[in-house]
């Protein structure tokens, strides 16, 4: 009796978000799928194709290429990320004067709608009117104004850099919790067996943030892969197709040549890809 | 040793002075653009990183030019019904999964990290076409709803993890005591779990207030536009008023700012106590 009134309890309490879930993340994600296998317009026309949606895009001769864009596009920013936020994070966790304003400073980016981000950014990178422009012509370090997101070499890179200026600032606020969680009293006793710096720094602190480097790590990665309002409001793929993602082809298939079907296959793709890469990096993680 | 110390300090001072001029300087940049008359942004020359000349052209552009009250208010309505409904849901599904054992608990978990796996691009074509049975395209109702749905999941995992962090012998005291499941819920865990709760609604309000896309795709009614959607269409113009568009960027973010500037403490202490953890 008591045991069957405390599972009443249990789901009491996770019915609500449950349902939320249920209803507006798995039924759609269903549709989604459901969408896959056909090639419709959502309203009236409907055919059953089977599997050629996704013999089709993956047959495609951009999608090796989109991929090949995706997979630099993510391991650039998320090694921004890493590399940036790792650094702050190691930084603030020192015992030094005016922590608390730098770290109120470095997690600013966080905080600014990406629609607003984008845009700054945009408009600092302007070819005519850009801060940029203006200032390093007359430094004299460039002889004339740069089309930074209009060409098809720098759009990539220019791209990638925003995104490490947003996206770091929560990859470090992760890391910086993490490495408050390393028991200094491990660190102590290391140092009183005559560990340096760098001793302790690789074979105490690095250790113990595994799990949180982990999980961090995983869900930058997915979240960037997957990324789409950045990149669509700063380049929308171009300059020829420079930072054509497979996150904005599905989008432009979707919503510019309303192919929903193979819009809908391709992002089943994602999905599985997104998977795959978080098991793969748990199982690597544990391993070591 | 205190050397080296001296030194280690020095080089990080200098990083982070140096990362703080990279975030520092673009939105600076922000803000002295919404300052610039639109005859200085639009002289190609030098461009100056502060206004030549102090001018709030672009604040009186776009109350006069857009109904922008209106647009704040739909911004607060949206986010502030999304984070109440997402926060309430998400402590009691982080309290049910952190306290109780039952069937089909590990499945839902799992599932909550599965989500974070979904391509929103995926979803943009079926919300639209849920919005519509409901007749719920074009109305705050709509919106709230696909945001609550899209923080719930990483708020319930941070409350999860911020109910784990509470050692479970306080309700054991309280249950020879003899307090319900509520009581112990609303009076004693609770309570404790503030700054965690303080973070969980900080991160749900940012991501609300900053969401552009899926209310991009769901808006179309002018009167119902959310500040984000509304800075999206001043910059898809062909001729874009720079200033105006700063303006408006400099207003919407500035409420997240100021708000987080008043929470930090919270947030950065509940973060610390490892929150997210796998």
């Amino acid at each position: 009796m008591n045991k069957i009134k405390s599972r009443m309890t249990a789901w009491g309490f996770v019915t609500p978000a449950v349902i939320t879930l249920a209803l507006l993340l798995l039924y759609p994600f269903f549709y989604g799928i459901y969408i896959s296998f056909f090639k419709t317009n959502l309203v009236n026309k409907w055919t059953f194709v089977g599997l050629k949606n996704y013999v089709n895009v993956l047959t495609d001769e951009d999608f090796l290429n989109s991929m090949k864009i995706t997979v630099i596009f993510t391991v650039g920013v998320v090694a921004g990320h890493f590399l940036f936020g790792f650094l702050f994070a190691l930084m603030l966790n020192r015992d030094i004067k005016g922590k608390t304003i730098f770290r109120a400073i470095l997690l600013l980016p966080w905080l600014f709608p990406e629609v607003v981000v984008a845009n700054l950014w945009r408009w600092i990178f302007s070819p005519t009117l850009g801060f940029l422009n203006s200032a390093l012509v007359s430094a004299g370090i460039l002889d004339e104004s740069i089309s930074w997101l209009g060409s098809p070499k720098l759009a990539l890179p220019v791209l990638i850099f925003i995104c490490v200026w947003k996206g770091y600032p929560l990859v470090m606020i992760q890391l910086l919790a993490g490495l408050q969680t390393v028991s200094s009293d491990i660190i102590e006793a290391a140092r009183i067996d005559g560990a340096t710096n760098w001793q302790v720094f690789w074979n105490v602190t690095i250790p113990s943030m595994k799990s949180t480097v982990s999980v961090t790590l995983i869900l930058d990665v997915v979240w960037w892969f997957k990324h789409v309002t950045m990149i669509w409001l700063l380049t929308q793929g171009g300059p020829n197709g420079a930072t054509n993602t497979i996150s904005i082809d599905i989008y432009k298939r979707a919503f510019e040549f309303f192919n929903f079907g193979p819009s809908s296959a391709l992002a089943v793709i994602v999905f599985a890809i997104c998977i795959v890469i978080s098991i793969l990096q748990r199982r690597m993680l544990r391993d070591e | 040793m205190n050397k080296a110390k001296k030194r280690i300090d020095f080089l990080c001072y200098l990083g982070l002075g140096f990362g703080s001029l990279m975030v520092l300087i673009p939105i600076i940049y922000l803000a002295s653009t919404s300052f610039k008359s639109i005859s200085e942004i639009m002289t190609s020359g030098r461009v100056t990183l502060f206004p030549q000349k102090f001018s709030t052209e672009a604040y009186h552009n776009i109350i006069t030019e857009y109904p922008f009250f209106t647009y704040l208010k739909n911004s607060v309505i949206v986010s502030g019904s999304a984070t109440l409904i997402a926060v309430l849901f998400s402590t009691l599904a982080g309290y049910g999964f952190s306290r109780f054992r039952f069937k089909g608990k590990g499945a839902i978990m799992m599932f909550i990290l599965v989500t974070q796996m979904f391509p929103a691009v995926m979803l943009f074509v079926p919300y639209y076409k849920l919005l519509t049975i409901y007749g719920m395209v074009n109305t705050r109702r709509g919106i709230t709803l696909v945001h609550v749905a899209s923080v719930i999941p990483f708020c319930s995992w941070m409350m999860y993890g911020f109910f784990n962090s509470i050692s479970r012998e306080l309700d054991e005291a309280a249950r020879i005591d003899g307090c319900g499941h509520i009581k112990i819920f609303l009076q004693i865990i609770t309570p404790l779990t503030l700054p965690g709760l303080v973070s969980t609604t900080i991160y749900a309000f940012i991501q609300s207030w900053n969401e552009y896309m899926f209310s991009m795709l769901c808006i179309t009614a002018d009167k119902m536009k959310t500040l984000p959607v509304v800075i999206g269409q001043m910059a898809s113009y062909d001729k874009i008023a720079w200033n105006d568009l700063m303006a408006a960027s400099l207003v919407s973010s500035l409420p997240v700012v100021i708000l987080f500037i008043f929470l930090q403490r919270y947030f950065i202490s509940s973060m610390t106590q490892g929150a997210v953890k796998g």
